[in-house]
């Protein structure tokens, strides 16, 4: 048997979303991608999924699931937590948002877990950033703030540390790299200088070295710090400063401050050089979630439509009134993990899953009905770190597209006569 | 009237100024989504009667759909929380939806309300290419408008390098491959070589003649490969210019040298209020600029008028806002984009007590003011840069009432405005006609669109019937009836239906010689797949090009 190879597939693995990948099928499992690293192993692992379409746990025709799933959503309306996890593409995050509009729901993505804080904080300053080409192209000095390569494997060769770039021809011997290590979090090894900080040092060195970029010199005895602002010259002296920082959640509780930290030092240090600030994130197509939230509501996140309007209720995020008893209904989509009250909650409830192994999630549902992963099975658009679309070309057929059964869901909703 | 194939608009007055109609009384016959010469007794009617009717409303400069104005609509939750929008009740099958306003409004909310101020095509002026997916992803949801981008040009990388070696002919191919590939429909320049200064260390350039340090290339050489590479891929609408120095002091000198450097070629200069100051220290340099459009034919301009009232400034040029994000203090976003172009947002108020606010309000209604041919003077506010397109009902006013213009000219801080052709007092007002001209027909007929902006048989039937209102601003905003393509989709001042809209794109030729060449380009520098740049399923067959 020939293997069948599909090309250029983008990986959502992480939020890299690397788009050079070789996936090699043989009847209907992928056998081999290439290139190939732990976190796209584990992403595209075999595409071997469950196809199940189920009422209260039982066998059932799609049609029949789908009107059930839409009878329960409408007669909660006004009381329904829409989740929307991050293997879908956004297509499907775009529908699952019209459905949350017409059900008056509460919208709520695994971002509320992770990168809320960075959103809120640009939200408040702004921010400078960059796409992935401008910082493998352009970046001469690199600020790694406590991130671990393991997570981001193809980042440093693809993008930062490693390439050729345009105004970078000498690769890796062409960039000064800084490596800050903040408790447990560790910068990458070698490095051209590094700086070592307690995870309560970490504010007071952004703030100093902040003001140093800004010209004013610090007062006093620094002890420790001193060696933060032996780093700012080095910042200073770049042509294009990227500063890095893993926006997703690590080992230890995080000062919530350090993004906005971060993104006043990038900020300021667009006056005497040019710099900008990188948050990695993780796969799936979170960032496509955010964008088109944005683009809809005016909202990245947490999202409540019950006025008939969306409002933006980040302090009050639906899983918290999930947990709470203010909802009636959920639905669920793809393949998302929940705290163990989360889940209990959800059981507690009428709750529908739809999409990658809906029929798996850990909690009772009355409805689940099964669909492809974003990117393996079902095409579309995800969205890279930086924003960038990418298109998807899954190397699988899918069996049910997640889209199309949110798409005949909408629908059936709105062939109810909803309540106002 | 929901469902019908046919319309007969009965006894409006007819403002058709392509079809050299001024105010005429006839019907107005639609079938299958075209006018047509006439219909067959019994078809179905709609009394409009003492009525004006225009074109639907073209807006060939706005900024709705894209990712630029994703970032803005982020950055501002302030906005679009005091502003909610609930979903319309519509009568057709489509799923009506809620939304948010401000100054960046949700993607729904904006197609809802260009189609309730009577505008039925919409281009975003500036669309970086590698973000075209994006671009279309908001198109396909802002209902009820016709749409389009154009595909920002003037700091790619790889067209940079094309013109340094003086390959000007694969430069042509490139931008024709571009637009293409991202279902673009018009090429923009974005301050000239100005954001690669930005992005690569030189900050800015200011001249025509300034020279692009690592490339070796100068502005007037971009302008001049990617003017010639428009009017020779016969694009419908001409190269859309933003020059360089956008909104500082003295820049006049250089939208003139733009303008000069281009003599003889077919060209539009975008939001040109922003282009035309003297000084230093400020002062209006409208006139010698408005004189130099009047008197070049080849020359088009929308104004990109300044509205009293809170803004989104969001550009391109990226040194512009750093400028502005320093000398207001206000949040400020950056982001440079891909080796193609770059990205600066920063909110603003423009304020009457505020002396370069008032100046520059002066300066737009200079440019209308003292324009010869409004067939090449678009209205626009460069949206939402120098106020949101809910303004345009406010500004139609002021072109059409003297008296009005006065009295708000009192109130305003009078600083700056020595020197100023408005302060000197401007006499002239607009006409209906001269209104349908500036809002539906030019803008049309300069986007090269011959089925938009008129009434004649066989143009789309975008109709907009305003009832008549002694409140020239009151009537603009709150058009009777909006038909697009055919369809009812606003009855008695009440969005009704929300269609989607055609997408509005150019699929122009080039030589395959051109692409071995990127292709090695991509692999060395890119960080998208050359296979997966290219957007795939784009709506909608290609608009032709010019003969």
């Amino acid at each position: 048997m020939t293997d069948e190879l599909v090309e250029h597939v983008t990986c959502l693995g992480c939020g890299c979303g690397c788009d050079d990948i070789a996936v090699s099928v043989r009847e209907g499992r992928i056998v081999e991608i290439s290139p190939s690293c732990t976190v796209s192993k584990a992403w595209f692992g075999d595409g071997i999924l469950p196809w199940n379409v189920l009422r209260g746990g039982q066998p059932s025709d799609l049609d029949g699931a789908v009107s059930e799933a839409a009878r329960i959503l409408a007669g909660a309306r006004g009381r329904v937590l829409v989740y929307i996890g991050a293997d879908l593409a956004v297509q499907a995050q775009r529908m699952a948002l019209g459905a949350a509009d017409l059900l008056g729901a509460t919208v709520d993505t695994g971002t509320s877990d992770t990168a809320a804080g960075g959103l809120l904080a640009a939200q408040r300053r702004g921010r400078a950033t960059a796409t992935l080409g401008e910082v493998r192209n352009r970046g001469d000095v690199l600020l790694f703030w406590g991130t671990d390569a393991r997570r981001y494997p193809r980042f440093h060769s693809r993008y930062a540390l490693e390439p050729i770039g345009i105004q970078v021809p000498g690769g890796r011997n062409g960039r000064f790299v800084i490596a800050t290590h903040v408790g447990p979090d560790q910068g990458p090894e070698p490095a051209d200088a590094s700086l070592t900080l307690e995870p309560d040092q970490e504010i007071a060195a952004l703030s100093l070295m902040r003001a140093a970029v800004l010209g004013r010199p610090a007062v006093g005895a620094l002890g420790p710090l001193t060696e933060a602002l032996e780093l700012v010259p080095h910042l200073l002296g770049a042509r294009y400063a990227v500063l890095i920082h893993d926006a997703e959640p690590t080992s230890i509780a995080r000062n919530p401050l350090r993004v906005e930290g971060l993104i006043a030092l990038t900020q300021a240090l667009n006056g005497p050089t040019r710099a900008a600030l990188l948050s990695l994130r993780a796969g799936g197509n979170q960032t496509g979630a955010e964008s088109a939230l944005t683009w809809q509501t005016g909202f990245p996140i947490s999202v409540d439509f019950s006025r008939g309007y969306p409002r933006y209720v980040p302090e009050d995020r639906g899983l918290d009134r999930l947990k709470a008893g203010a909802l009636n209904a959920a639905l669920v989509l793809g393949s998302c993990s929940f705290d163990q009250a989360a889940s209990t909650a959800l059981g507690r409830i009428d709750s529908i899953a739809i999409g990658p192994r809906a029929s798996q999630l850990g909690f009772p549902t009355r409805v689940a009905i099964d669909t492809g992963v974003a990117g393996i099975h079902d095409g579309g658009v995800g969205y890279r770190m930086d924003e960038v679309p990418l298109p998807l070309r899954p190397p699988l057929q899918t069996r049910r597209s997640t889209l199309e059964t949110l798409g005949a869901l909408t629908r059936a909703i709105k062939s109810f006569r909803l309540p106002a | 009237m929901s469902g019908t194939r046919r319309l007969r608009l009965v006894g409006g007055t007819i403002h058709d100024p392509a079809n050299d109609i001024d105010g005429e009384v006839r019907d107005v016959c639609i079938e299958n989504g075209r006018v047509v010469d006439s219909l067959p007794d019994g078809a179905p009617e709609l009394d409009v009667r003492g009525m004006i009717v225009m074109p639907g409303g073209v807006d060939m400069h706005s900024h709705l759909a894209s990712s630029s104005c994703n970032h803005a609509r982020r950055l501002l939750p302030e906005e679009h929380s005091i502003e909610p929008v609930s979903a319309p009740v519509l009568e057709d099958d489509v799923l009506s939806r809620s939304g948010t306003g401000g100054t960046v409004p949700s993607t729904f909310t904006t197609g809802y309300r260009y189609a309730g101020l009577g505008y039925t095509t919409v281009f975003d002026a500036a669309v970086a290419p590698v973000m075209a997916r994006h671009s279309h992803a908001e198109l396909d949801d802002t209902p009820c408008i016709d749409g389009g981008f154009f595909a920002l040009m003037g700091n790619d990388e790889y067209l940079l390098r094309q013109i340094a070696s003086g390959e000007r002919e694969r430069a042509r191919d490139y931008a024709a491959w571009l637009l293409g590939a991202t279902g673009g429909y018009a090429i923009k320049i974005v301050n000239p070589g100005g954001i690669e200064a930005w992005k690569s260390g030189q900050r800015n350039l200011s001249g025509v003649d300034d020279t692009l340090t690592r490339h070796g290339v100068t502005p007037r050489a971009i302008l001049e490969t990617l003017t010639d590479a428009a009017n020779q891929l016969r694009l419908p609408h001409p190269v859309h210019i933003h020059c360089n120095n956008l909104g500082l002091p003295g820049n006049a000198a250089v939208t003139l040298a733009t303008m000069q450097a281009l003599a003889g070629r077919r060209a539009h200069f975008t939001h040109v209020q922003f282009h035309s100051y003297g000084g230093p220290p400020w002062s209006s340099a409208a006139v010698p600029v408005i004189e130099y459009v009047n008197a070049h034919t080849e020359v088009s301009i929308d104004v990109g008028q300044v509205m009293f009232g809170p803004a989104a400034t969001i550009t391109a040029d990226g040194p512009v806002e750093y400028l502005l994000h320093k000398s207001t203090g206000r949040k400020w976003v950056n982001i440079d984009i891909e080796l193609e172009t770059g990205c600066g947002i920063v909110p603003f108020v423009y304020k009457d007590k505020a002396a370069v606010s008032a100046l520059q309000w002066a300066i737009g209604l200079e440019l209308f003011l003292l324009s010869d041919d409004p067939w090449r003077v678009v209205l626009s506010t460069d949206h939402p840069n120098g106020g949101s397109f809910l303004s345009y009902p406010a500004l139609i006013q002021l072109l059409m009432d003297r008296g009005l213009r006065d009295e708000r000219l009192k109130q305003i801080n009078p600083k700056l405005l020595a020197g100023s052709a408005l302060a000197d007092g401007l006499t002239r007002e607009y006409t209906l006609n001269e209104i349908a001209i500036i809002s539906r027909a030019g803008p049309a007929r300069l986007l090269g669109l011959k089925q938009k902006g008129h009434l004649g048989p066989g143009a789309d039937a975008d109709v907009t019937v305003y009832s008549r209102d002694p409140d020239i601003a009151r009537m603009f905003a709150t058009p009777r009836y909006v038909i697009k393509g055919g369809a009812l989709v606003v009855e008695e001042g009440q969005l009704r239906r929300a269609p989607r809209g055609s997408r509005l794109h150019v699929r122009p030729g080039y030589d395959d010689a051109l692409l071995p060449d990127l292709r090695t380009y991509f692999e060395s520098y890119s960080t998208v797949a050359f296979e997966n740049y290219p957007v795939q399923d784009i709506p909608d067959e290609p608009q032709e090009l010019s003969p």
